[in-house]
């Protein structure tokens, strides 16, 4: 017990030297809250106004319709008309459109003659349907593909005799779980709650070791009574501290002003955020003792960081990665925290469900805790 | 000139003393070049599929086992109950399940065939909700955990387009009324890579520019060595020239070595011309390092120099600058702010020559050379002041 008496007094001088700096509040509350509304809000992929220029050579009530079917989408815009089959191209060129539609003369014609035959029961089944271009700007890949599929979908909807389609036996219902909206922000921002602390445990503890290293007064902690283990306590005590309040904070955000669901336990959550300080702290405190001066420790964990986002699954699943990939992420502490954060919001996860992810958590903070520990009293004594 | 040399100099050597942040400063942006480049994939390769067969005869054995022929599926096992499924979901087991409900095999017999089209998949849903007959028992149920919004989308659009896949062994639907003609242009594969490379190029740039630059700068100011350069006859201008010039070079080194990884990695093709590049690359560079130049007036210590970097020039360039999130998908306030970002004018110039060819941009071109010339000259004053008071 004897050994645990200096700590407060060490949590307390830090916090007194952290709040001396009067950024710091705003790197706390401030940095948090913009993360969380800029990519709250600005990080979506959802298809909107994709500017579409037409044009129309057949000049039939069909092509007409065709060319309603697209404007009145949620999806397509009308973009600057074209004169010849030269703009399609050109407006792609120079970015004055993303998708250009050319409607060949023949179209109103054939359209009707297949609603016809098909009426019938008459007439090759195999005759080809009236043929529609679509020229699609690939340089977004991502959009790309989903505006050229969607703009297929339209051609032949617009197309077909009404009520032939839908009736297909096979047709598949579907469901979706937790977030039957599909709002791709109820994924972000657990994403980015995981981050926030990530950001403010091991980044800033790092730079808080290195920066009195670097300023020549570690030395003159050195010199007093106080034993490695409770320098360290009171080096990382306070970024803990930090680092849970703004958890609530990006929580309370998350919740109150984006309507997140939050399925799961919130002791969970914190049970979840301490395991995982263990790693994130144990990190900062690693680059600390490899590091001589901040800029080096922030570019070693920078370095560290933005691999462990993007191998974590944030923005993109880990399933579509390459397997050598795939099997990286295994040693990403990131990844295990987005799975318990985003299994706490969204699925209404039970620690019986999480329990590999804390198990594995809990087994990376203890290594890399106990190496850090190790290193800074080498470096130390 | 001399005098700016000699410092050049002496912030070469403390980067050379350092060589480690050199080596991440070099060796970091060919790596993002790489992950990004794999990384950054919509398409899906190993989708986790539960089945629950509750129809147990040999027509649905038959679809399953089409359907977990398509190649980006893997069999993640079987369910017995529905009761599982959630649970399941919860551990993520599977992303989606797919359920063959009792009665499958007798309406597939009676049925001609089956026409899926492959779409957005919302509205494919509500279009299917509303119009599916109720009675029909066949139905095919598609469970999907929905967390992840947009991969789910995706995942719904590839279980229909192989159920329509596989419902095709039973027969043939006769020839579509219209006959969409698709061709994408500049990325016909629509590999990610060719996206996201120009892109990381302007991400590094800024990054290179504002982080290290600023924090070069505050560093003298924090422990206390500004000051005794400038008590030399050295004057601001020049020793803000000095300071940044290896960095600049920096920069250049890793923006050549982000494009020569993405051509040999990725194949990034070069329809545009190398001289244009260079100068539009020129011109945003000076508009990062003006920006780099104003934190380290603003910040007085490299956590708040850090800090600021991040927030107020990495963040948006990543998030609204269009570099993996597109621009018109934003809410207007945000669209606001993504126009004062130097690398949402800088993001069309690079992929236009590199993708499109278009060679040249005045608008854009014009936005970066003002904003360079405000940038440079606002700090470059504040030195000075700060300096001499």
């Amino acid at each position: 017990m004897q050994a645990l008496r200096p700590i407060p007094f060490i949590v307390r001088k830090e916090f007194r030297q952290l709040f001396r700096d009067r950024a710091l509040v705003g790197i706390v509350v401030f940095v948090p809250l913009v993360q969380l509304f800029l990519f709250g809000y600005a990080a979506n992929t959802d298809l909107v106004d994709v500017r579409v220029a037409l044009l129309d050579q057949d000049r039939s009530p069909e092509s007409r319709a065709l060319a309603d079917a697209f404007y009145s989408s949620d999806v397509f815009v009308p973009g600057p008309p074209a004169a010849s089959p030269g703009d399609l191209e050109r407006f792609l060129v120079q970015r004055e459109a993303d998708v250009s539609i050319w409607i060949p003369p023949g179209y109103g014609e054939r359209t009707a003659s297949f609603a016809r035959r098909s009426l019938t029961g008459t007439g090759d089944r195999g005759e080809a349907g009236a043929q529609v271009g679509v020229l699609v700007d690939g340089t977004n890949s991502s959009l790309a593909g989903r505006a050229a599929a969607y703009a297929a979908w339209i051609i032949s909807q617009a197309a077909s005799p009404p009520g032939a389609a839908q009736t297909a036996p096979l047709a598949a219902r579907s469901r979706f779980f937790y977030n039957p909206e599909l709002r791709s922000r109820d994924y972000m921002v657990p994403g980015i709650v995981v981050l926030i602390v990530t950001i403010i445990s091991g980044l800033l503890t790092g730079m808080a070791v290195v920066r009195e290293r670097e300023i020549g007064t570690l030395e003159q902690l050195m010199v007093s009574p106080l034993t490695p283990g409770q320098l360290i306590a009171g080096k990382t005590i306070p970024f803990a501290i930090l680092a849970f309040l703004d958890l609530a904070l990006a929580t309370l955000v998350a919740v109150l002003w984006f309507r997140l669901p939050f399925e799961g336990s919130a002791w969970l959550l914190a049970a979840g955020a301490l395991v995982y300080l263990l790693v994130t702290l144990g990190l900062g405190l690693l680059a600390s003792t490899v590091s001589s001066t901040q800029q080096q420790a922030m570019f070693t964990l920078w370095f560290f960081l933005i691999f462990a986002i993007l191998m974590s699954g944030f923005f993109y699943p880990i399933e579509n990665m390459p397997p050598g990939i795939r099997w990286l992420t295994y040693a990403d502490p990131l990844r295990y925290m987005m799975k318990i954060v985003r299994g706490v919001f969204l699925r209404g996860a039970t620690f019986a469900d999480l329990w590999p992810q804390f198990a594995a958590l809990g087994g990376m903070g203890l290594v890399i805790f106990s190496a850090a520990v190790w290193r800074f009293r080498k470096r130390v004594a | 000139m001399k005098r700016l040399l000699a410092i050049a100099r002496k912030e070469l050597r403390h980067i050379l003393r350092d060589p480690r942040s050199l080596l991440v400063a070099l060796v970091m942006p060919a790596a993002m070049v790489v992950l990004y480049g794999y990384g950054i994939d919509t398409e899906l390769r190993d989708l986790p599929l539960g089945i629950l067969d509750e129809d147990r005869t040999e027509a649905s054995r038959a679809l399953i086992r089409r359907v977990l022929a398509s190649e980006f599926i893997r069999d993640a096992g079987r369910i017995e109950r529905r009761a599982e499924i959630e649970p399941a979901f919860r551990r993520e087991r599977f992303r989606a399940v797919m359920v063959v409900p009792p009665g499958y095999g007798e309406a597939e017999l009676g049925s001609s065939g089956a026409r899926v089209s492959r779409a957005d998949p919302a509205r494919i849903q509500a279009l299917s909700q509303a119009s599916l007959p109720a009675s029909n028992q066949a139905q095919v149920q598609l469970l999907i955990d929905g967390a992840d919004a947009s991969t789910a989308a995706i995942v719904e659009s590839y279980l229909r387009a192989a159920l329509a896949g596989a419902g095709r062994g039973a027969g043939e639907a006769g020839a579509p009324p219209a006959d969409p003609r698709v061709r994408i242009l500049f990325n016909p594969e629509l590999e990610s890579a060719h996206f996201i490379v120009p892109g990381l190029v302007a991400v590094i740039l800024i990054m290179i520019c504002a982080l290290l630059t600023s924090i070069a700068i505050t560093r003298e100011k924090e422990t206390g060595t500004m000051e005794q350069v400038l008590t030399t006859p050295v004057r601001p201008a020049q020793l803000v020239l000095g300071k940044v010039a290896p960095y600049l070079l920096i920069a250049i080194a890793d923006a050549i070595l982000v494009l020569a990884v993405g051509r040999i990695v990725f194949h990034v093709p070069m329809r545009g011309s190398w001289g244009a590049l260079a100068g539009y690359s020129f011109l945003y560079l000076m508009v990062a390092l003006g920006l780099g130049l104003l934190i380290s007036t603003v910040a007085r210590s490299q956590r708040v120099a850090m800090t600021v970097a991040l927030v107020a020039t990495m963040l948006p360039t990543i998030i609204l600058s269009g570099f993996v999130f597109p621009f018109a998908s934003m809410p207007w306030p945000l669209q606001a702010l993504g126009r004062v970002i130097p690398a949402t004018y800088y993001l069309p110039i690079i992929r236009g020559i590199m993708l499109t060819g278009r060679a040249w941009y005045p608008l854009e071109g014009a936005v970066l050379a003002g904003m360079a010339v405000l940038l440079l000259a606002l700090s470059i004053r504040r030195f000075g002041t700060r300096l001499e008071a």
